[in-house]
């Protein structure tokens, strides 16, 4: 079984700065939510591979891509079905249900579909390069740099650090259970929620003495009432991570422009939109996409300097 | 110094006192043992010290805590952190980062100390205790010794003058534990940091102690010197459930058949000095014992060529074969990661075979799912609170008999049954999880007995248990072999197999090394020996059989 642990890869990426990766980050989602082009949307979601492959986590990649398939398998039938506008019906029911009148399927609403799976891809994808490249501690500081309140990021972070233990809890629990007879994927569904209980349940009360536990040796320590916190940890935000950064912002600050100047729209319904792509849409397209990726060249840029 | 005056406390919601009348004065530099049965206050001793009580828990208290000239009770855990540590039993559960810097850190930063002092002290605690090598490592991927070892490290690292550990190693195997406890010897006597320390065993550390306190029913019902209060409460302590050394008892059982010596001798080596007039003669007596037949009995286990590999790389088992008969207590032990769990999951089809075969009453556990294998194979974990889910003891006892698909009928006489067999008629309509430690203990082994499978496996069954509540299992187990049952046993205790198990199989890197009668096993070995074996080794060349394991033995060739 693969751990959804960070694990320090050593790459040039886990090496930046958490805020480079951060700005790249918010960049890609903020991207993902403003554009509706399919072509664009796909093309974000293909800017983060060049990080998956750098920063060796395409294991740890795949499985999430795995779960997100049939997310995404699921949005589309969702949309096809529900969405009843579009021009190009693909099936028709001969039943009519009352008020919706007969059900069909549009071409227009699966399209839809796989473009708002592509958005999530993309958004994925990002997420899943940066909880890799990041030491969840690390995550945790730069939120308090970002002067987020400290107490919700420490819940964050210890939620993150008992992740593992539970995976352990839930192994041992199954096993107590099954040892007891009892059949995880027999019967029908109602059958096997009521089975899972079985492990459920143990794990929920045995979290609960755990937070006990884990409230009393943080209290023991000083934790809590008061007083000012230092943190050890710095985040250092090198001066060879500000081109990393840079181009960061610089590819959101793109984005927003083209999307402002009326670029990166797409009409869905009630027709399919014909896509054309204009010479200096094209253009600025790569560019943005350029700008993007740009941070794996400069991580590496970083990483030679750093050696020297 | 501490000082508790007249300390009484309930819980909040408790109708019993936890502590009752307790008074104690702890000097500077001391190093206090408490013991005591489970459920006599000894975890609630602890929190006072730190003023956990009453600070984190709420409750009624009566009496005076002092720590240092502080009242604990105008004074926060933050302000007494830098004076108190305090380390858990869990090792999970006390730690709060990934890394064992950062751990060692939290403490620190949350007293806002600067940078420079928290670099100082990391470096210093990190020393202190030899674990540098661990400063980078993901704190889950660590052993439960290191673990603890880490915890100590982010508590010291506040340079508090008092150490107050519960039950720090019961959740470690005897070597982690015995490093543990070193490491707690060498603080207390070159760093002179009082360390008041919680432990069932006493066989460990008896001889390093300062200071002996036995609490029982929130009360102190002994303290002293260990020497003494073995001599002056050793009636007292056998009943109410104590764990007393086997080298104690041993004394206290020659002492009544006439034999003097002076003193009570408190380890091996003072064993020999103070037994050596009593032992030192002609005996003759040999031991008599039933034969345990390899080949003789049907085979109710058998393991043919077993090889297993986890899917994450290291192989865990290579080339196993055993046999256990009907009717047989076996204990499996060996060091952590030697495979004993990886072979003991074959036996109910938790695990299947990579390699080889695994029959169980017949069948190829290949062949079966657990479900199927669970009528013949009853499996008994570590912690109770694994076992229990369900809204009262009876249908928790109940639960299995549904999964294995009994009769509504046959389930409501069982149910009767094991309720009377493990005292817990009272109980019946309780919710389980609620129960003392002891009493889960009971409801967790009767949903497996329930079944009345002929084998029964018992992981790690005695970890963290008081002596009581070991003495209970043991009974059990001896009477359920009795009738015919095998019991299988994944332990690290050699006292329990010295007196229980007929047959030790050891386990090493996946391999049987040596699989025999306990005798020939447990005996004449350097680490693996029980205490009263490791003295009788001396004595050998008076005629003494050098195979003698319990104290019970010793007696009868002596006597």
């Amino acid at each position: 079984m693969l751990s959804f642990r960070y694990k320090d890869k050593g790459t040039a990426l886990h090496k930046l700065s958490p805020f480079c990766k951060l700005a790249w980050l918010v960049s890609i989602f903020i991207l993902a939510l403003i554009f509706d082009h399919p072509i664009y949307l796909l093309l974000l979601f293909l800017s983060t591979l060049p990080l998956v492959f750098a920063a060796r986590v395409w294991r740890e990649w795949l499985s999430f891509m795995r779960f997100a398939f049939y997310l995404s398998l699921a949005i589309v039938l969702i949309n096809a079905l529900v969405s009843q506008e579009g021009s190009h019906i693909l099936w028709q029911a001969s039943f009519r249900l009352p008020v919706l009148g007969a059900p069909l399927v549009a071409l227009e609403a699966i399209v839809f579909g796989l473009g708002m799976v592509v958005r999530l891809l993309a958004i994925i994808s990002a997420f899943v390069v940066l909880t890799f490249t990041i030491h969840p501690d690390d995550i945790m500081l730069a939120m308090i740099k970002l002067k987020l309140p400290y107490r919700s990021v420490l819940v964050t972070s210890l939620s993150t650090r008992f992740i593992p233990t539970l995976i352990d809890d839930v192994e041992r629990i199954s096993d107590v259970q099954r040892s007891r007879g009892l059949e995880l994927d027999k019967g029908r569904i109602l059958q096997r929620i009521g089975s899972r209980m079985a492990i459920i349940i143990p794990l929920l009360s045995n979290s609960l003495d755990r937070t006990v536990q884990v409230a009393e040796a943080m209290e023991s320590r000083a934790f809590g009432s008061g007083g000012k916190r230092t943190f050890y940890r710095e985040l250092k935000l090198s001066k060879l991570d500000t081109p990393a950064l840079i181009s960061g912002f610089s590819a959101l600050a793109l984005g927003i422009f083209m999307r402002c100047g009326g670029w990166g729209n797409y009409q869905y319904y009630p027709t399919l939109e014909r896509i054309r792509l204009d010479g200096f849409e094209t253009f600025m397209l790569s560019l943005l996409v350029l700008i993007l990726c740009l941070i794996v060249p400069l991580s590496l840029l970083k990483e030679r300097i750093e050696l020297d | 110094m501490i000082k508790i005056e007249n300390l009484t406390f309930f819980y909040s919601d408790a109708e019993k006192p936890a502590l009752k009348d307790v008074n104690l004065e702890i000097e500077d530099g001391e190093f206090v043992l408490i013991t005591g049965p489970s459920g006599g206050g000894k975890s609630s001793l602890c929190r006072c010290f730190n003023g956990l009580i009453p600070h984190f828990y709420g409750g009624k208290l009566a009496g005076r805590v002092e720590v240092q000239g502080l009242d604990t009770k105008n004074c926060s855990p933050r302000e007494l952190a830098t004076r108190v540590g305090m380390i858990f039993q869990d090792p999970e559960s006390q730690l709060v980062t990934m890394d064992a810097e950062r751990e060692i850190a939290f403490g620190l930063e949350n007293l806002g100390f600067s940078r420079t002092l928290i670099t100082k002290r990391i470096e210093e605690s990190l020393d202190t205790l030899s674990i540098s090598h661990l400063r980078h490592r993901t704190l889950h991927d660590l052993s439960g010794g290191e673990k603890q070892k880490v915890a100590i490290a982010s508590v010291l690292a506040l340079h508090p003058e008092i150490l107050v550990l519960d039950e720090p190693t019961s959740e470690l195997d005897p070597n982690s534990a015995e490093e543990v406890l070193s490491m707690l010897e060498r603080l207390n006597d070159e760093l002179g940091i009082t360390v008041i320390l919680v432990e069932h065993r006493l066989d460990r550390v008896v001889q390093h102690i300062d200071r002996l306190v036995v609490l029982h029913r929130g009360r102190v019902v002994a303290d002293g010197r260990a020497g003494d209060v073995f001599i002056q409460n050793y009636e007292e302590l056998t009943e109410i459930g104590t764990g007393i050394p086997p080298i104690i008892k041993l004394a206290h059982e020659l002492r009544k058949t006439g034999i003097n010596m002076n003193g009570i001798p408190l380890t091996v080596k003072e064993g020999r000095i103070s037994l050596r007039n009593a032992l030192q003669k002609a005996y003759t007596r040999k031991l008599q014992d039933d034969e345990i037949g390899k080949n003789c009995v049907k085979p109710v286990i058998e393991v043919k060529k077993l090889w297993y590999a986890y899917p994450e790389g290291a192989t865990a088992l290579k080339d196993v074969n055993l046999r256990i008969g009907e009717g047989e207590l076996a204990a499996v032990m060996g060091r952590n990661a030697s495979g004993k769990t990886t072979l003991v999951k074959h036996f109910n089809g938790l695990l299947k075979p990579a390699k080889g075969k695994v029959l169980v009453d017949g069948i190829d556990t290949r062949e079966a799912t657990v479900a199927q294998l669970a009528r013949a194979v009853g499996f008994v974990f570590q912690n109770p609170n694994d076992h229990l889910f369900a809204d009262t003891v009876e249908k928790e006892i109940a639960l299995t008999l549904e999964n294995l698909g009994f009769e509504s009928r046959e389930i409501r006489v069982r149910v009767d049954k094991m309720l009377e067999r493990f005292n817990l008629k009272e109980y019946r309509k309780q919710y389980p999880r609620s129960l003392s430690v002891g009493e889960k203990q009971r409801v967790a082994l009767a949903s497996v007995i329930v079944a009345e499978p002929k084998v029964l496996v018992l992981d790690e069954p005695t970890r963290g248990m008081d002596h009581k509540l070991k003495r209970e299992l043991m009974k059990f187990l001896q009477e359920y072999t009795a009738q015919g049952n095998t019991v299988i046993l994944v332990t690290h205790d050699v006292e329990i197999v010295a007196e229980l198990a007929g047959r030790v199989v050891l386990l090493s890197e996946g391999k049987i090394m040596v699989d025999g009668h306990k005798r020939d096993v447990l005996s004449r070995s350097l680490l693996f020996s029980p205490q009263i074996n490791r003295l009788v080794q001396a004595f050998q060349k008076y005629g003494i059989p050098d195979n003698i394991l319990t104290v019970d033995e010793l007696v009868r060739v002596v006597r």
